[in-house]
């Protein structure tokens, strides 16, 4: 059968893609088998699989749903249930159980978090891209816009944009990635800096390479670490933000989040009674932004050889 | 480049940040539900009052008017009425700014110096990677949110133990009025103790991390070992040629720590009932007191980039290449 | 006495993948007013040398052995006592000058502090000082003013030397001083040392990896490889007469800065990896000439003429290396054999 060159073309973009997305995997497999050398990498990761796991068979895992009222054998609501066989972690003021509101919470705390550092990381290697390898003009102008997006107060400035545009999901996100990208942006940036005077860049500049081709095909896999390790870090910071905008009272009244269940309580004013209501969640949280600092840092140790002697 | 320069250049770029940060305020303001009247003017006035504010907030006039009349205005310290309490919302926040500067101010300041200087022993101390106070314990501070923190606090020390007050900033029938015999008093230290504990720990942590990460990168730099040769003793390494340039990358996260401890302060603040601008902003906001929201952000966003000013500067002077950029 | 003696030095470092031995016992001296050349490839273990003597390396490392400073063995000295001998009696140029310099320091000020630290001078005169040093080696003195990223590479290895020469030491130990520089500033700086030495009357350690810079400003010369002294002679009888293949590979290898038109030959592979413990030579598995003895037994220390020594198994047949040395296909040879 003859080919067509139009059959070609068409075809080439989706070839390209799926070779980019399987190279972007092995890369990332590889950046974890890095982390998985150190004793404090594997704990990390084991507690980011663990949440993972949480998040994904929320539904198989919680033994009630997030906002069901649960009874005592003789149908009386069991409110500020202490610990105990039937729950673990105790329940709430409205009678919801803690541990499944836990496991639920783990869902939503990951998505936002994720999807937000993700987003984030996207936009700042991109920016960081493009001013550290242009330099000049491009530069001071992108440079000047990430210092006045430092001077942005991140938590109260998403009070208020939750206020006006509303506490959907997809609003958090954007108002977080919104900020999020300056830290990437000046990160990646200084990193570039030093990449392009390395030879390969004239190398490849002399070779008559387009600019975009050596941004991405020759600096860019060179900052890949760099940006792993950032994303890495970036979840736990989001999920941190997450926390706090929801206990401010900016959550999304229709889904369950850790920060959210903190709200709940602060709000009830039952902490003096029901301790289990506020620590559990707080672990929580502690132990997922451990982890993800574990595996960040050891994946730093392994990238940055001078921090390894010590 | 001379510093002088770069001050200046710095405060034209403070200025810029300050314009940006009114106009974010101005555009999500106006899109903030209801029509821009209810944004600034309080429904519950009667309509003449509301006529009159309508007509001097010029809520009347077309959008770009509105902008330029919301700049004068904010410039000019009028920053409209207090739905809430029926007040000029400058009368409002004033001396709310107060009460957050002095829990915020103290807290900043105790947390880099302790922060530097344990960061600086533990690494000079080198107990191994995981030494409890130089990483495990600043680690885990980091990893949980400060409004956690404080809740804990308040579980044990106020609940449990009853060593502290759970709220507030004084007791009540503690009210005496010059600012002075306000804060200098025992009562006052009384409910300060915890919020300021709190604070100051988390505010710590991460120049703790980073000047102990960066103390053990400088040790090994040639210029270190150079001071050593020279001769000039071991103190003077430590303190003219280690510490000195550890603390440059303590300056150069002078941002994130800013950002952290305007987070921090706002749900530190909102635990322990704290009467200072982050939570009279929260309740603004809950109760839809549009005038006092917008202006107690303006208000911590322009602290806040001040104080990244004063960092920047301070970096310029600790490291003569910053000021090259 | 010596003004610097070094017996049976040790050092070892302690890593993840087990102890570096990067010095394993060697001795050499420096008498006053002499020059002497320690040469060898990069991780010969020389740095680490020079680190020992001013009691600069790291926590990681352990060393043994005896460092004496005249009659006095800097190793065990208080370090108060240290400190006076540092700079004092010995200063530095280290191996990276580029960033011996305290980058938020200005320049001047870092010559001062070593000035005051050791006489009881005003601030104004040591910066006097400063500034005729700085005209000893050729650098403007306003520019004492600055800070290192306002210098290029060539002036901060100036300013290091003038720093180097501040208090009048009795040795100064030149690390590599020329590495990293082009070849112009390289020769620049080649002089300067020279003429200072002739000049001030101080004994330079000259270490280095090129073998040609040293033909002509030492009187003594240690050639080091694997952590061990390969040949120690005086430098004449060395350059005319090596009795180490690894000598001769050296002088086969390194182009002089002053521009050498002999034919280049490089020697095949790179020295030993000194965590792995060996049983012969280190040099065997590179040298062109080893026999099975070689790759099992240390070679001693012998005297090959009055006063100059050489490690190796095979000193006896060293005519008839030497002519083999001395062709290209020797060392080629030795590299396709290897590959
Ligand atoms: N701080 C250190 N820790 C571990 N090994 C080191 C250290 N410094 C040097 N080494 C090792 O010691 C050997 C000698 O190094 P060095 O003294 O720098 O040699 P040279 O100056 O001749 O290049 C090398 O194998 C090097 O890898
Ligand atoms: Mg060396």
């Amino acid at each position: 059968m003859e080919v067509q060159p139009g059959h070609e073309r068409r075809r080439s973009p989706h070839h390209t893609l799926l070779r980019g997305l399987r190279s972007l995997f092995k890369a990332i497999s590889g950046q974890l088998n890095i982390v998985g050398t150190s004793r404090l990498g594997r704990l990390g990761l084991a507690g980011l699989v663990f949440f993972i796991a949480l998040g994904v068979f929320a539904a198989y895992l919680a033994p009630y749903g997030p906002y069901e009222h649960v009874v005592y054998p003789d149908g009386k609501p069991a409110t500020l249930e202490p610990p105990s066989r039937a729950h673990p972690a105790g329940t709430t003021l409205m009678s919801h159980d803690v541990l499944s509101q836990l496991i639920w919470g783990t869902r939503r705390t990951l998505v936002i978090a994720l999807a937000a550092s993700f987003s984030s990381i996207f936009i700042g290697t991109n920016i960081g891209l493009a001013a550290g390898y242009f330099g000049g003009r491009t530069d001071n102008i992108l440079m000047r816009i990430t210092d006045v997006a430092f001077g942005i107060p991140f938590l109260p400035f998403a009070m208020v944009a939750l206020m006006t545009l509303g506490t959907e999901d997809i609003i958090l996100i954007a108002v977080m990635t919104s900020v999020g990208w300056r830290t990437p942006a000046r990160i990646i940036r200084s990193q570039v800096l030093t990449l392009r005077e390395r030879p390969f860049v004239s190398v490849a500049e002399s070779l008559g390479a387009s600019s975009g081709r050596i941004l991405y095909r020759h600096i860019a896999p060179n900052i890949l670490p760099l940006a792993f390790i950032t994303t890495i870090l970036f979840v736990g910071e989001s999920a941190l933000v997450e926390a706090s905008v929801s206990f401010l009272g900016f959550g999304n009244p229709e889904s369950i989040s850790w920060g959210q269940m903190l709200f709940y309580c602060f709000a009830s004013q039952r902490m003096r009674v029901a301790w289990w209501w506020s620590v559990t969640p707080g672990l929580a949280i502690m132990l997922l932004v451990l982890s993800v600092f574990f595996v960040g840092r050891t994946y730093e140790e392994v990238v940055n050889p001078r921090l390894r002697e010590w | 480049m001379d510093l002088r320069i770069f001050i200046v250049k710095r405060l034209l770029l403070m200025l810029l940040t300050l314009l940006v940060l009114m106009t974010i305020t101005f555009i999500l303001f106006r899109i903030a539900p209801g029509d821009p009247v209810a944004s600034m003017v309080s429904a519950s006035l009667n309509p003449g009052a509301r006529e009159s504010l309508t007509r001097s907030f010029g809520l009347d006039k077309p959008m770009h008017i509105q902008y330029l009349l919301y700049l004068k205005n904010f410039l000019r310290g009028d920053m409209g009425q207090s739905f809430y309490y029926r007040l000029p919302v400058t009368q409002v926040l004033r001396p709310k700014l107060v009460n957050t500067l002095v829990l915020v101010g103290p807290a900043t300041l105790i947390a880099l110096i302790m922060g530097v200087l344990l960061g600086a022993l533990t690494a000079a101390r080198r107990a191994g990677k995981l030494d409890l106070f130089g990483t495990v314990i600043p680690l885990a501070i980091k990893a949980v949110p400060p409004f956690w923190t404080s809740m804990i606090a308040l579980l044990i020390f106020s609940y449990r133990l009853d060593w502290f007050p759970s709220a507030g900033l004084r007791s009540p029938g503690h009210a005496a009025d010059p600012i002075l015999e306000k804060l200098l008093n025992a009562d006052f230290f009384h409910h300060l103790a915890l919020p300021l504990t709190i604070l100051t720990l988390h505010f710590l942590a991460q120049p703790l991390l980073t000047m102990r990460n960066s103390m053990l990168d400088v040790q090994g730099e040639d210029f270190v070992e150079m001071a050593r040769a020279k001769g000039i003793g071991e103190r003077r390494v430590i303190y003219h040629h280690w510490i000195r340039n550890a603390l440059l990358p303590v300056a150069s996260i002078a941002p994130l720590m800013i950002g952290a401890i305007v987070g921090g302060q706002v749900l530190v603040e909102t635990v322990f009932s704290w009467p200072g601008l982050g939570r009279e902003m929260v309740s603004a906001i809950n109760g839809y007191d549009y005038p006092v929201a917008q202006a107690s952000f303006l208000i911590i966003g322009a602290v806040m980039i001040g104080m990244n000013l004063v960092a920047d500067i301070a970096y310029a002077v600790l490291d003569p290449r910053v000021r090259l950029e | 006495m010596a003004l610097l003696e070094i017996s049976n030095l040790q050092v070892r470092y302690k890593t993840k993948r087990g102890q570096v031995r990067a010095v394993d016992g060697i001795s050499f001296q420096v008498e006053e007013g002499q020059n002497v050349g320690l040469i060898g490839e990069s991780g010969c273990g020389k740095t680490t040398v020079v680190k020992s003597v001013l009691r600069l390396l790291p926590r990681t490392a352990e060393n043994e052995g005896i460092v004496s400073f005249e009659g006095r063995d800097l190793l065990t000295l208080e370090r108060s006592e240290l400190d006076k001998i540092r700079w004092k009696g010995i200063a530095l140029v280290p191996q990276s000058a580029m960033n011996a310099l305290n980058p938020v320091i200005r320049i001047g000020d870092q010559i001062v502090e070593a000035i005051q630290a050791h006489e009881p001078t005003t601030r104004k005169s040591a910066r006097e000082r400063a500034a005729e040093l700085f005209e000893l080696v050729g650098l403007d003195e306003q520019r004492l003013n600055e800070h290192p990223h306002q210098f290029s590479g060539g002036m901060k290895q100036r300013a290091v030397i003038a720093m180097a020469l501040a208090l009048d030491p009795k040795l100064v130990i030149a690390d590599e001083p020329t590495t990293g520089l082009d070849v112009l500033v390289q020769d620049q700086i080649l002089r300067q040392i020279e003429e200072i030495h002739r000049r001030l009357n101080v004994s330079v350690l000259f270490v280095t990896h090129d073998i040609g810079i040293v033909a002509e400003t030492c009187q003594r010369i240690a050639v080091m490889y694997a952590g061990k002294i390969a040949e120690y002679a005086d430098a004449r009888p060395l350059f005319e007469r090596p009795y180490h293949p690894y000598t001769l590979g050296l002088m086969k290898a390194y182009p002089s800065v002053r521009g050498s038109k002999r034919e280049l030959v490089s020697i095949p592979g790179s020295p030993p990896d000194l965590v792995v413990r060996f049983s012969g030579c280190g040099f065997a598995p590179r040298c062109p000439f080893a026999r099975d003895i070689c790759h099992q037994e240390a070679p001693e220390m012998v005297e090959t003429e009055s006063g100059n020594w050489a490690a190796c198994h095979r000193v006896g047949d060293m005519d008839q290396l030497r002519k083999e040395a001395g062709k290209a296909v020797t060392w080629t040879q030795m590299a396709a054999n290897q590959l």
